[in-house]
């Protein structure tokens, strides 16, 4: 059919110059970084010493935050998008969910350091906890690893919980019902109905956040402690701090590697896959 | 003793009220049908029942126990819901066993029972299906069965054959009834297709707005309507209203615009000179000459029969006339028209019946 054949030449212009466009911005500053990280002589060295215990602990350090992080923002979101998306009522939806992503509008940066008043010996928390008799001597919250962790989940909660209502929305509450009828408490209605049907919803939520996570730099240089180190200083590290770009890149690779080997361990589970497909 | 017992079930939401003091009892192994026009309350009824929504006032017993406090999954009630939900991401199997497996039915006892349950609704070897590849009649029949394997006290229905085409809907109708013998579960089957109730049930509950209106077997129903609405919503009955004339033996003459008409009383009792409402049916006007004379003004073509809409001094009736296998003249049957529009015939009304007008 001609009238094919010529809405597929278009179609292929249309889709190839931003196709080539995004493989460029996606691809060509990763093999930049590849071909550093193996140079100048083709080397292994730097993946050597990237994978040496010293910066071991560091990445599986980074990944585990990423891991516990993201469990902790499904956790609260769960809970939180089925009861705007199916218990709210409707007038009040959009404000409530407006109002939960707030930060997201916010330099991240800021969001940082609102914390660091807080969380501070002479900040808001210690001062409420001493003030009202609770405590004789203020706590030290900032620079510890919760600090850290605060700071994380309330930069990423609007995120999860942007992604995760857009399945609640469209978990269909008859379904709900029905397992009740069938004798289902909330648990097993939880387990049974809610879960799978939002798997899609939270995988997606993980995918935006997990990584991101695992590789921040801000939040644990602003809200962490020095003891923990997380990959992202490391990396900055070695490119400003004593310029080894070839590191600095092999560093980022192995990074990228655990980054994907988590999402594969993730993918092994079937139900998971399903659900991937679904998309 | 009942299997299900209602009293003076009411519900509103906000100041509209769904469900006014609605008393229904169901024998066990009944089945009962609950219909009546769209937005009267059926659900909201059924879901009062099934313990998914909670009565302003009133009680729900179910074997004699009061279960108006008992959630859903407390309950002996299990309900086919309008749009079945089925679970979509379980098989055929684990979607029927999801209700025994919740009241601690364990692996091949449960394996047993939706085997046995699959058989009764007519898909044997479909266990390991996929729900969302099966065509509707099947799913309809996984819903079914998803709430029967449980064996509850009562089985609860809401238009589950609403959304099927006719011919579909009515073989599902027949095997709707020949599972609920097979079973001896107790059926609560709301609709608002007045003909499929009258098909399967023991006995029907007609509601309106909210209410209760008459309840009983289908042909006392049909045959002996209490009210307009009644006659009205089961079947085309025509309404006529005049004037008492005469009383007789358990009839009275009602002098109508299109004549005379003789009606059993029923349990009403009209005084001479009082206003009458009378309700006939179209099978039940003859077409011989009788002493009321009108015009037809509509007619429709309807298969084995046709009607004719006559409008008698102020007054309309309808008429039937079935086709004969071979006409009089030998020509064929169903060609050339049994009514046209303008002719003048002569009818007599056979049999009728005093209803209560107005909105009771
Ligand atoms: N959740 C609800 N909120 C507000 N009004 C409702 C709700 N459910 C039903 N209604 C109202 O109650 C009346 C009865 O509804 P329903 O029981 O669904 O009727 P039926 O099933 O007979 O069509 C309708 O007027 C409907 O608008
Ligand atoms: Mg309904």
């Amino acid at each position: 059919m001609a009238t094919a054949d010529s809405g597929t030449g278009r179609d292929w212009a249309v889709a190839g110059g931003p196709t080539v466009l995004a493989l460029a911005l996606g691809v060509f500053p990763l093999a930049v970084l590849f071909v550093e990280s193996i140079g100048p002589g083709l080397g292994t060295e730097n993946y050597a010493r990237a994978v040496s215990p010293l910066y071991r602990g560091a990445l599986s350090y980074s990944i585990g935050v990423g891991v516990a992080v993201t469990v902790v923002c499904l956790a609260i979101a769960y809970p939180v998008t089925f009861w705007l998306a199916h218990r709210c009522p409707a007038r009040y939806r959009l404000a409530g969910l407006v109002a939960l992503t707030l930060p997201l509008w916010l330099n991240y940066v800021v969001l940082n350091y609102a914390w660091v008043w807080i969380l501070a010996r002479g900040g808001i928390v210690n001062r409420l906890l001493v003030g009202t008799g609770l405590l004789a001597e203020p706590l030290d919250l900032l620079y510890t690893q919760v600090s850290t962790g605060i700071g994380f989940v309330y930069i990423y909660l609007p995120y999860v919980i942007l992604t995760m209502y857009v399945s609640m929305e469209r978990l269909d509450y008859r379904l709900l019902e029905a397992a009740r009828d069938l004798g289902a408490t909330n648990w097993r209605v939880f387990r049974d109905i809610v879960v799978p049907q939002t798997l899609p919803g939270a995988a997606a939520a993980t995918l935006v956040v997990y990584a991101r996570i695992a590789g921040a730099y801000a939040t644990p240089e602003i809200l962490g402690s020095p003891g923990n180190v997380m990959i992202a200083r490391l990396v900055v590290d070695a490119f400003q701090g004593y310029a080894n770009y070839g590191f600095a890149a092999a560093l980022s690779f192995v990074f990228l590697c655990l980054v994907l080997a988590g999402f594969v361990v993730g993918a092994a589970f079937p139900r998971v896959r399903r659900e991937l497909r679904g998309w | 003793m009942s299997a299900l017992t209602v009293d003076g079930l009411s519900k509103s939401f906000g100041d509209e009220t769904a469900v006014s003091d609605v008393s229904l009892t169901l024998e066990g192994g009944e089945f009962f049908s609950l219909i009546g026009p769209s937005g009267c309350g059926k659900t909201t009824t059924l879901r009062m029942l099934g313990g998914l929504s909670s009565p302003d006032s009133g009680t729900v017993r179910l074997d004699g126990r009061d279960v108006t406090a008992l959630p859903a999954r407390q309950r002996a009630t299990n309900m086919v819901f309008q749009d079945l939900v089925l679970f979509p991401h379980m098989t055929v199997a684990e979607n029927i066993g999801y209700g025994l497996a919740r009241s601690g039915v364990t692996g091949p006892e449960r394996a047993q029972q939706v085997t046995e349950v699959l058989s009764l609704v007519g898909l044997k070897g479909f266990e390991s299906r996929d729900p969302n590849s099966l065509s509707g009649g099947q799913q309809q029949r996984v819903a079914l069965a998803r709430a029967l394997v449980n064996d509850p006290a009562v089985l609860l229905l809401d238009e589950p054959l609403a959304s099927l085409d006719r011919a579909l809907r009515e073989e599902m109708q027949s095997e709707f009834r020949r599972i609920q013998r097979n079973s001896g579960t107790t059926f609560l089957y709301v609709t608002h297709d007045q003909e499929s109730a009258m098909s399967m049930s023991d006995r029907i509950g007609v509601m309106r707005d909210g209410e209760v209106v008459d309840r009983g077997a289908p042909r006392r129903l049909y045959n002996q309507p209490r009210t307009r609405f009644v006659a009205e919503f089961l079947g085309d009955a025509t309404v006529l209203t005049g004037t008492v004339r005469e009383r007789g033996a358990g009839t009275v003459v009602v002098e109508t615009g299109a004549g005379d008409v003789t009606a059993e009383q029923l349990d009403r009792d009209p005084t001479v000179g009082e206003q009458a409402t009378v309700a006939v049916r179209p099978e039940t006007v003859r077409l011989d000459g009788g002493s009321i004379t009108g015009e037809v003004i509509d007619t429709a073509y309807k298969g084995f029969y046709a009607e004719a809409t006559v409008a008698c001094g102020g007054a309309e009736l309808v008429v039937r006339r079935e086709r004969q296998a071979t006409l009089p003249d030998g020509g064929e049957p169903g060609t050339g028209p049994l009514f046209s529009v303008g002719e003048t015939v002569t009818l007599s009304v056979e049999r009728a019946v005093v209803v209560a007008n107005g909105d009771g």
